[in-house]
């Protein structure tokens, strides 16, 4: 309930003090882990995300049952027994583009960015750093993004019957394609 | 034959035939039939969308998960190449419309196609959560539309 306030009142403070909102409600967040035995990935294609072009804040919401895997089982697993998702159903990033001064979205582009700022999975929140690029292109802006994070950082659990099976590292790719608020 | 080794051959049998069923049916088991899945719970969209907006913690307890099905008038619609999205709107916020989101089934896609923005619908889907904006269901078939 905590970070619920918190990205609302990010959300409303963002939204209310500029006009340069860019927004997407079907951003893609995916994420891959090889393990001893088989791959898992899964995809999310409703994500929400808004960048304002002028401060550089940044807020992805994402639905934690939204995941979609190959497998059914697997499904099964992710929501009930590691993310848990009854329990904490959605994980957010609340984050700032730092170096968004030395990028120009009025004309055709692409830039490197430098994001920082808070991951919330699994209800546990932590600091995290990474690099991605934006791109300005006919008025929209697409954006991508390519980091890892460790399960055991977000309090995630694995049995141990299946530990071996399941990587460490998760290697999560955002994409997102925004559009200006109107 | 020895008689041990019988035994032991039907077990070893019984053993590989419950690894191949665990495979086929649990492992390797299918994603639900969402199409027929019958509903969990019916009713106005604009009623499901007023659950979330006063308590957003006792809808996400008693939806999310389920196979929900909603009527009410269809606001837009989002095509592109690998997505259709009908969209209820009953609200402006922060990011523009709020409502109910709703991805289509593929093969639910040329319903919503041939369904013009503005008609009463009946949409059956499952129920993922809410992003503080609008709700989000999966998985969703047209029932109705007029």
């Amino acid at each position: 309930m905590k970070h619920l306030l918190i990205f609302v009142f990010f959300l409303a403070a963002t939204f209310q003090v500029t006009a340069q909102k860019y927004i997407t409600k079907t951003g893609a967040i995916q994420f891959y882990s090889e393990g001893a035995i088989e791959k898992i990935e899964a995809i999310n294609k409703q994500v929400n995300a808004a960048l304002d072009i002028k401060s550089g804040d940044m807020v992805f919401k994402v639905v934690i049952k939204s995941f979609e895997f190959e497998k059914a089982l697997m499904q099964e697993h992710f929501n009930e027994n590691y993310l848990e998702s009854d329990k904490f159903p959605n994980a957010s990033f609340v984050g700032k583009v730092i170096n968004i001064d030395k990028m120009d979205f009025s004309k055709d582009g692409k830039y490197e960015a430098d994001i920082t700022g808070k991951i919330t999975i699994h209800g546990v929140t932590k600091d995290i750093s990474t690099k991605g690029s934006l791109e300005s292109k006919n008025g929209k802006i697409t954006g991508h993004s390519v980091f890892n994070i460790l399960v055991k950082d977000f309090k995630i659990e694995i049995p141990g019957a299946v530990v071996k099976n399941i990587a460490e590292s998760i290697e999560i790719t955002v994409n997102i394609a925004l559009d200006k608020l109107k | 034959m020895k008689k041990w080794i019988k035994i032991l051959l039907i077990i070893a049998g019984l053993g590989i035939a419950a690894g191949i069923m665990g495979y086929i049916f649990v492992y390797n088991k299918s994603h639900p039939d969402f199409e027929n899945l019958s509903s969990d719970y019916a009713l106005k969209a604009s009623e499901l969308f007023t659950e979330f907006k006063v308590d957003a913690i006792k809808a996400q307890a008693k939806y999310n998960g389920k196979m929900v099905q909603i009527n009410g008038q269809l606001m837009n619609k989002e095509l592109n190449d690998t997505m259709a999205i009908a969209v209820f709107v009953f609200e402006q916020g922060m990011f523009g419309d709020e409502g109910i989101r709703c991805t289509m089934l593929p093969t639910a896609v040329d319903n919503l196609k041939v369904t013009e923005s503005g008609a009463e619908v009946v949409i059956k889907g499952y129920l993922t959560g809410y992003n503080e904006v609008d709700i989000i269901m999966e998985k969703c078939s047209m029932l109705k539309s007029e």
